[in-house]
């Protein structure tokens, strides 16, 4: 094509467009993202090394663990990248399963050490639950046609066997109205509820015996039921809860030999062993991917393999600042001691109070204006005029929040500075209005043409919401919601507006104790004397901190994904 | 804009039509147009809806310029006419679905059974499980087979045995035998042509009175359509059927009456569908059908 052909101009050498331009700008494209890359990660690597301190370990120890631990488990990666992909999502499966069975029995774990809820609590209130539960269940079955009397039962049942009668909050408000008035009356009459009358019992069974009770033998049951209905055999399910039951019996002599005690074990079976072993279960029946439960094998073989070698070559392990002590103290003077376990697990009881004030909110208020709202009209534009304050509030800086959380839940509501409580409301309404928004966005997601065939079909508005609309915007409604929680346990401002202190001792045991939280505690090391605070246990803190912000928008992709994979 | 079809509007019937007297439909024939449009509002059959001067604006645009014509039960009634001529609109004033857009507004009066279906005391949601509806688009719920088909007796509290009336829906709707093996299978893995069969099977579960078809055939390929055309003619040993179609050949294959709306939301004709398609009065309707336009 040197010489062009006569009357062709769009080939050769002079008939080219020019594209350089086009070049420049994804060139640049290109640039911005690299560098947004980069420097987030050069940030993460170097808040990991200075609370990991990988290089305070002999050369040695690293090349056992690299040989041990990195080339088994790449190998295996890489098998089953290429070979047997199904392999590959049973080994992520297998590994990851157990790591949040963990994390669960963690949770709970520090429940019951806090003393939020104790064990025979957890256990009174699951007994007169399940009490409430058979009686509706009764009334429903043999006066099915009684409307008004179910509602009756349908309230009526747990107030009794849970709240008494009246609920001992409304007689303690009730009195301190009456004194309050001056009155010297005081209402001490009232049916208590079978919850209380347990609580009442002076004899009650060793703790893992009433957590066993009230979460393994519900899970055990579960998941059994679930083993007979995919094997259509009720004997499997049968055998499923009596190994469950076994296991659990184990707990006295197994619990304080591996050094958990017998309640860690009894949550570490329920929260951890039972549902692997049902996804275990899964995969031998569908005989795919049998290859990839070898993976977490050869994980905790090369761990176990790797320190041995490197006990046995003297080889120093690292020394890092975020260790196992870091995560069970509180802080201290001392860099060494100096600890997390307050601050996480009041950031965690934070995080509940957030989700529990802001869902429903949210969701009330998204649900209200997709699919109730005039959208013409006077109203529809006061509404129109909402919807764009609510994008205004969502842009509000943080530290004005705290001040209005300050002046609103502490001066007006004289609730205590700086507790759980006040912290998680006032945060709570800093991420209202993305809630809001995003949940709005999920409900607008749904198709109107399903919204059009539930209507021809004679749906109420509230059937039309409740059985066609929540069901699929949900999942959208539960990722933005995450996403929004995560964004709220990382700030800091409102916490200083709101007088948190910037270290506790102990973990708040109550929604109404001190509110000790990771960012407060991380703002309060940066500016410590003792350097190897400001660098090494701030670095621990800040790793935990987005270690948690991981697991928690990982959970948002995981609910977006199986959503996707549904429709 | 002075309407061309203005009929001497037949006296209002109120009883219902199930107990209503044919010989005594009355049927006006003096003919005001100026367009030689037809006047004819009413055919053979008993009717079962009936509208009169009906008028449609959503917003400042009139949809339905004084609409009046009776449709017959136990028929099939097709709707023909270009995009835009009005004739969903018809389709949705008679289950109220309009109502659903807040800047529609509704004149005249449109009666189902004899009551008109604009009454202050009438509910639309309870119109609407007597009137049942099938879109253009196949829209099942992304739920099971089964619970597609359920969600209308579901809704009701209807205390019927839901097997028995997904069984005979889904046979009804000739969908049977393709999907029994798969009730609890989600309906979104069916085709299009299956989930629109599926669409009606949904609609007739709850035994309406009457289903409306806004175009059920316009999305699918010709082998789910002849399908539904089948279907649609079987239906209507049942029910009132009326259909909304963009294809004339199809309204000419199915519907036992015609009729035909044109630009600006007027009924132009309204008669059996043989006159119509063989020797239509109005030369409007005559260039519409021999495609001349539209």
């Amino acid at each position: 094509m040197a010489t062009p052909e006569q009357g062709i101009d769009w080939a050769g050498d002079t008939g080219q467009v020019s594209r350089l331009r086009g070049v420049a700008f994804e060139v640049t494209c290109l640039a911005a993202v690299a560098f947004a890359l980069v420097s987030v990660l050069v940030l993460l690597l170097y808040v990991s090394a200075d609370a990991l301190r990988p290089f305070s370990a002999d050369p040695g120890w690293h090349l056992v663990f690299f040989l041990t631990l990195v080339v088994p488990s790449v190998s295996a990666a890489l098998f089953y990248y290429r070979r047997d992909e199904p392999a590959g999502e049973v080994a992520y499966a297998t590994t990851g399963l157990p790591v949040v069975g963990v994390l669960g029995a963690a949770v709970f774990a520090v429940v019951l050490d806090i003393e939020l809820v104790t064990a025979v609590e957890m256990f009174a209130l699951l007994v007169s639950a399940l009490v409430a539960a058979g009686i509706i269940a009764a009334h429903a079955r043999y006066r099915p046609r009684a409307a008004a009397e179910r509602m009756a039962v349908l309230f009526g049942a747990p107030v009794v066997t849970i709240l008494g009668v009246p609920p001992a909050e409304v007689t303690m408000a009730l009195n301190a109205a009456l004194s309050a008035l001056g009155l010297s009356i005081e209402f001490g009459v009232r049916l208590l509820s079978l919850r209380e009358v347990i609580l009442l019992t002076p004899v009650v069974p060793l703790q893992w015996i009433m957590v066993a009770l009230s979460l393994t033998v519900p899970v055990g049951a579960v998941l059994g039921g679930y083993v007979a209905r995919v094997r259509a055999n009720p004997r499997a399910g049968l055998a499923f809860v009596g190994g469950a039951v076994a296991v659990s019996a184990l707990a006295p002599l197994v619990g304080p030999v591996v050094g958990i005690g017998a309640t860690g074990w009894i949550l570490l079976v329920t929260f951890c062993l039972l549902p692997v072993a049902v996804y275990v279960e899964g995969v031998i029946r569908r005989r795919e991917g049998i290859a990839g439960l070898t993976f977490p094998l050869i994980l905790v073989g090369g761990v176990v393999l790797g320190a041995l070698l490197a006990d046995l070559f003297g080889f120093a392990p690292p020394d890092p600042w975020l260790d196992w002590s870091f995560l069970t103290s509180a802080h201290s003077r001392t860099p060494a001691e100096a600890g997390f376990y307050p601050p996480i697990v009041g950031s965690v009881m934070m995080l509940i109070v957030i989700a529990l004030s802001t869902f429903p909110v949210g969701v009330g208020a998204a649900i209200y204006l997709e699919e109730y709202a005039p959208d013409s009209g006077l109203a529809g534009k006061f509404i129109t005029l909402v919807e764009i304050n609510i994008g205004n509030l969502a842009g509000v800086p943080s530290v004005v929040y705290g001040l209005l959380g300050l002046a609103l839940f502490i001066r007006v509501l004289t609730m205590p500075t700086g507790a759980v409580m006040v912290g998680g409301l006032a945060i709570g309404i800093l991420i209202l209005p993305i809630v809001i928004i995003s949940a709005q966005e999920a409900i607008r997601a749904v198709p109107d043409s399903h919204r059009e065939a539930a209507y021809g079909m004679g749906a109420t508005r509230w059937q039309t919401t409740r059985s066609v609309v929540l069901p699929q915007a949900i999942p959208g409604i539960l990722t933005g919601t995450i996403l929004a929680v995560g964004r709220a346990i990382g700030e800091t401002a409102p916490l200083l507006m709101i007088g948190a202190a910037s270290s506790v001792r102990l973990a708040p045991s109550g929604f109404f104790d001190q509110l000790p939280a990771m960012p407060r505690q991380i703002f309060a090391w940066s500016t410590n004397l003792e350097p190897e605070i400001r660098h090494g246990v701030l670095a621990a803190g800040v790793v935990t901190l987005l270690v948690v912000l991981l697991i928690m928008n990982g959970t948002a992709i995981l609910i977006r994904n199986k959503y996707q994979r549904e429709v | 804009m002075t309407n061309e079809n203005m009929n001497t509007a037949a006296s209002t019937e109120t009883q219902p039509s199930a107990t209503a007297d044919p010989t005594s439909e009355p049927l006006v024939e003096q003919s005001i147009s100026v367009d030689n449009t037809s006047d004819r509002t009413t055919v053979d059959g008993e009717t079962v809806i009936r509208s009169k001067d009906l008028d449609v604006f959503y917003g400042e645009t009139q949809a339905l310029q004084s609409v009046s014509l009776e449709i017959p039960e136990n028929q099939v009634t097709a709707m023909i006419g270009p995009s835009g001529c009005g004739k969903s609109t018809f389709l949705r004033c008679i289950n109220r679905m309009n109502d659903l857009i807040d800047v529609a507004r509704i004149d005249g009066e449109l009666t189902f059974d004899g009551k008109n279906v604009y009454d202050e005391d009438v509910d639309p949601v309870a119109l609407r499980r007597r009137i049942g509806m099938v879109f253009q688009h196949p829209n099942p719920f992304p739920k099971s087979i089964y619970d597609n088909v359920a969600y209308g007796l579901r809704i009701q509290n209807r205390d019927v045995d839901m097997d028995a009336v997904v069984e005979e829906s889904l046979k009804k709707a000739a969908l049977w035998d393709e999907v029994k093996d798969r009730l609890d299978e989600s309906a979104l893995d069916l085709s299009g042509g299956q989930q629109q069969r599926l669409c009606i099977a949904r609609a007739i579960a709850v035994d309406p009175q009457v289903v409306l078809m806004d175009e059920p055939a316009s999305a699918l390929d010709p082998i789910a359509t002849s399908k539904i055309e089948d279907l649609i003619e079987d239906l209507a040993e049942e029910y009132t059927v009326v259909i909304v179609t963009h294809n004339m050949q199809q309204a000419a294959r199915i519907s036992d009456t015609t009729a035909v709306f044109l630009t600006g939301g007027e009924l132009v004709e309204f008669d059996d569908t043989d006159k119509i398609f063989e020797d239509p009065e109005s030369q409007r309707v005559e260039d519409y059908i021999t495609g001349k336009f539209g």
